[in-house]
């Protein structure tokens, strides 16, 4: 019986690898993304509640300066864009399984975004901040001056991978708002998050009065995600030269009070 | 704002127990054939049917939905299933195996004479399952299901890998807002449904208690 079994395991796992192989040496995904896009008449856009890129007004309607981009490129492509709350983790799984067919949401052009998705071309600069309580800034003005610290990032992110650069330990969160959370609370002592949500999310008149940013330890570029291969990242970089040519982009960057971030065109 | 917060909780409250309900819909029937395989006499079907179950509770449920609902399209580039069709698929199969282990339990829990008894009066096989076997199963098997039915409310809390808006998705959503409260919150909500399914696993026990 056992060995009965057991030839019976081993038979199920070579079956499954071999439909694994099977699967990957077809070409699966020939054709334009973009035909599929205009076929199925939505476009998926992939996002984390990201203000003031993406997050949802009173009547629970998407905005923000990528939401507002994303409707107007959806739009030039004759679709409908359609936003979708993902686990960030995630992102790569969701756009190879064309659970979603892009990834808009302030996402910065790291090496693993680069190499596991088509992107477009920068359209925004950040950095990454170190924040912690307005009281003991004073004493961590520069990047030497971190070592003694407790921090937290979002997993994954880019300010977690500049802590890995420094050789600082950090604890993993899920997000960079559960980060500063930890900061808030206590449990932490510093995180390192974006810029762009630090300018939005801490300082005098938010939920974070008595946070700050010190020091800014990299700058990086913002960009879309789009499935490996796909020719969307070719259109969106035409759309939005059009677009900033227009005003529409430093437009809607302004509603938003991200056009300083903005890259010139 | 509490009043705000318990709203947008009761809304994935809903998704949570649509899911618990329609997971039990399910995966008791399944179950039960699965427990007919484990115990049948063919031994290849036997092989087969106790070969899935030890996959599926071998691997961690959070693995098992990813696969469902990434796994056609990443591997076959097949369209996927909607979000909470796929977390569902996933809570049956997993589900079905824990309960179909404990259905076997409670059959072969049943004396082998009371079957050899019902072939003697000249009973056939499903009418000694389903008048002599069946009643007794159900009463044996009511304390290590309602083990069972309080973890599926539990753990209903790991579709929220693949976007499904369960309640703890609610929840962790009001720290982007500043507010960490709402997240522990939600404990009261899984509480009460807890509860009262206890509750009702009490009067059931004390109701099926008029037979030793």
């Amino acid at each position: 019986m056992k060995k009965k079994l057991l030839a019976l395991a081993l038979m199920l796992g070579l079956t499954a690898s071999l439909c694994a192989c099977a699967a990957k040496n077809e070409p699966a995904r020939d054709g334009s993304d973009a035909a599929y896009v205009r076929q199925k008449g939505t476009l998926i856009v992939g996002i984390t509640d990201f203000a003031p890129m993406d997050y949802q007004n009173e009547s629970g309607e998407w905005i923000g300066f990528d939401a507002d981009m994303a409707k107007a490129f959806a739009e030039s492509l004759g679709v409908k864009a359609e936003f979708i709350e993902i686990t960030w983790d995630n992102k790569i799984m969701e756009l190879d399984a064309k659970a979603i067919d892009c990834v808009w949401n302030g996402m910065t052009l790291t090496e693993e975004v680069t190499t596991a998705m088509a992107t477009s071309e920068p359209y925004c600069l950040n950095g990454q901040v170190v924040v912690l309580p307005a009281d003991k800034a004073d004493d961590y003005q520069d990047a030497e001056s971190l070592g003694t610290l407790r921090f937290a990032a979002e997993n994954g992110s880019a300010g977690a991978a500049q802590l890995e650069e420094l050789g600082l330990e950090y604890v993993a969160k899920t997000t960079q708002a559960d980060a500063l959370l930890e900061v808030a609370s206590g449990a932490s002592d510093a995180c390192v998050i974006d810029l762009l949500m630090a300018g939005a999310m801490i300082g005098e008149g938010t939920s974070y009065p008595d946070l700050t940013y010190t020091v800014q330890l990299s700058s990086e570029e913002y960009g879309v995600g789009f499935r490996k291969g796909s020719d969307l990242a070719e259109a969106l970089n035409a759309f939005w030269k059009t677009a900033y040519n227009e005003g529409t982009v430093l437009k809607t960057a302004t509603t938003y009070g991200v056009q300083e971030s903005i890259i010139k065109k | 704002m509490l009043a705000a917060v318990t709203l947008s909780l009761l809304r994935g409250l809903i998704t949570t127990l649509e899911l618990f309900f329609l997971t039990l819909l399910f995966a008791l029937p399944l179950g039960l054939i699965i427990s007919f395989g484990s115990m049948s006499r063919l031994a290849p079907l036997r092989g087969v049917t106790k070969s899935i179950v030890w996959v599926i509770r071998g691997t961690p449920l959070m693995l098992q939905i990813l696969v469902v609902f990434y796994g056609p399209g990443l591997l076959f580039g097949l369209p996927l299933l909607p979000r909470f069709t796929a977390a569902l698929v996933s809570f049956v199969i997993n589900y079905a195996c824990y309960f179909s282990e404990i259905f076997r339990g409670g059959i072969q829990s049943v004396p082998a004479g009371q079957y050899e008894a019902g072939q003697v009066l000249g009973m056939t096989r499903p009418q000694i399952f389903f008048r002599v076997t069946l009643l007794q199963v159900v009463k044996r098997i009511v304390p290590p299901m309602s083990n069972e039915f309080i973890t599926l409310v539990k753990d209903t809390a790991l579709v929220r890998i693949i976007s499904v808006y369960e309640i703890i998705w609610m929840g962790e959503s009001y720290i982007k807002k500043g507010m960490i409260w709402p997240l522990f919150y939600t404990a009261v909500f899984y509480l009460a449904v807890n509860g009262l399914l206890t509750l009702l696993f009490g009067r059931f026990e004390r109701k099926l208690s008029y037979f030793k």
